[in-house]
């Protein structure tokens, strides 16, 4: 689980830019969509939404299920195990 | 009297803010030509990584403009500052990056969907330094003094003090980069006249 985080907040900073940002500065918990947190916006949702797919293999298609997917990392991260288990 | 009172260019190589040298380019630093200018700046921006090179083009262009003259957003209100840009191949650059994005890696990006218009630019230095006067985003078939003259007279004569201007030439690689500050009534500066718009704004001998 801890290595599927790290890559996944590898695979955030290079698909979306972030070359302020390292790996460590991510919070598990941190709301990514926050001022507070890592500060997305709305064109980094759909970003997010391809990254899925693309790493993953899974098609984020309802809008409810993907804003509390893309919450945190964490919830990052337990959408995607439920979805391949 | 209206008179161009700072200008900033921008080559592959090298970056002039009027008419000297502030940064040249260092081939053996692995960031990109407009990174190392960012870094530069020393500023705090991250959206500039997000930013297409259309954009970052103008925002760098535009702060180091600020640099020299940090009067620029503390002498006008919010909609005194008219934006007016033009170059000949709009947002090209991006719109090739983007059809790569969906033809050759399999999905279309959309970070990079969003830079396939050139007018984008003007919406990021608005939001960056609250720029809300007029603004126009012109794709010529080359460099053209007259419509910088012409259209920046419309803009000063329909209420804006100041006009930041520009000439943006970035495709595959090519930089030829050009922004430059109008002025009315500022004793400093050079003559807001056609002459003076080739030296400021044409980055060679095109016009």
């Amino acid at each position: 689980m801890d290595s599927l985080k790290e890559d996944l907040k590898k695979h955030i900073i290079e698909e979306l830019n972030l070359e302020d940002l390292q790996v460590s500065d991510i919070d598990d918990d941190a709301l990514l969509f926050s001022a507070d947190g890592v500060g997305l916006d709305s064109i980094d949702a759909l970003e997010l939404i391809v990254l899925m797919e693309k790493f993953y293999g899974i098609q984020v298609t309802n809008p409810d299920e993907g804003k509390e997917a893309f919450l945190t990392i964490n919830t990052m991260a337990d959408y995607i195990e439920k979805k391949k288990s | 009297m209206r008179s161009i009172t700072a200008y900033c260019q921008i080559s592959e190589d090298a970056c002039y803010v009027n008419g000297d040298v502030v940064a040249q380019k260092n081939e053996e630093n692995p960031d990109s030509w407009f990174k190392q200018l960012y870094k530069d700046l020393a500023i705090e921006y991250p959206k500039f990584y997000k930013m297409d090179m259309l954009s970052q083009a103008g925002f760098l262009g535009s702060e180091f403009i600020k640099q020299t003259y940090p009067g620029l957003i503390s002498s006008y209100a919010e909609d005194e500052v008219a934006l007016l840009f033009a170059n000949s191949e709009s947002s090209a650059d991006t719109d090739i990056r983007f059809k790569e994005s969906y033809q050759d890696k399999g999905s279309p990006s959309p970070s990079l969907f969003v830079y396939t218009l050139p007018n984008i630019v003007l919406g990021e230095l608005a939001i960056r330094n609250k720029f809300y006067g007029e603004n126009m985003f012109a794709v010529l078939p080359k460099f053209a003094p007259d419509f910088f003259l012409q259209y920046g007279q419309i803009m000063f004569e329909t209420g804006s003090k100041a006009v930041l201007a520009g000439w943006l030439g970035i495709l595959e690689g090519k930089v030829e980069v050009s922004v430059f500050l109008i002025e009315q009534n500022k004793p400093d500066g050079l003559q807001f006249n056609k002459q003076n718009v080739i030296k400021c704004a044409s980055p060679d001998d095109q016009a």
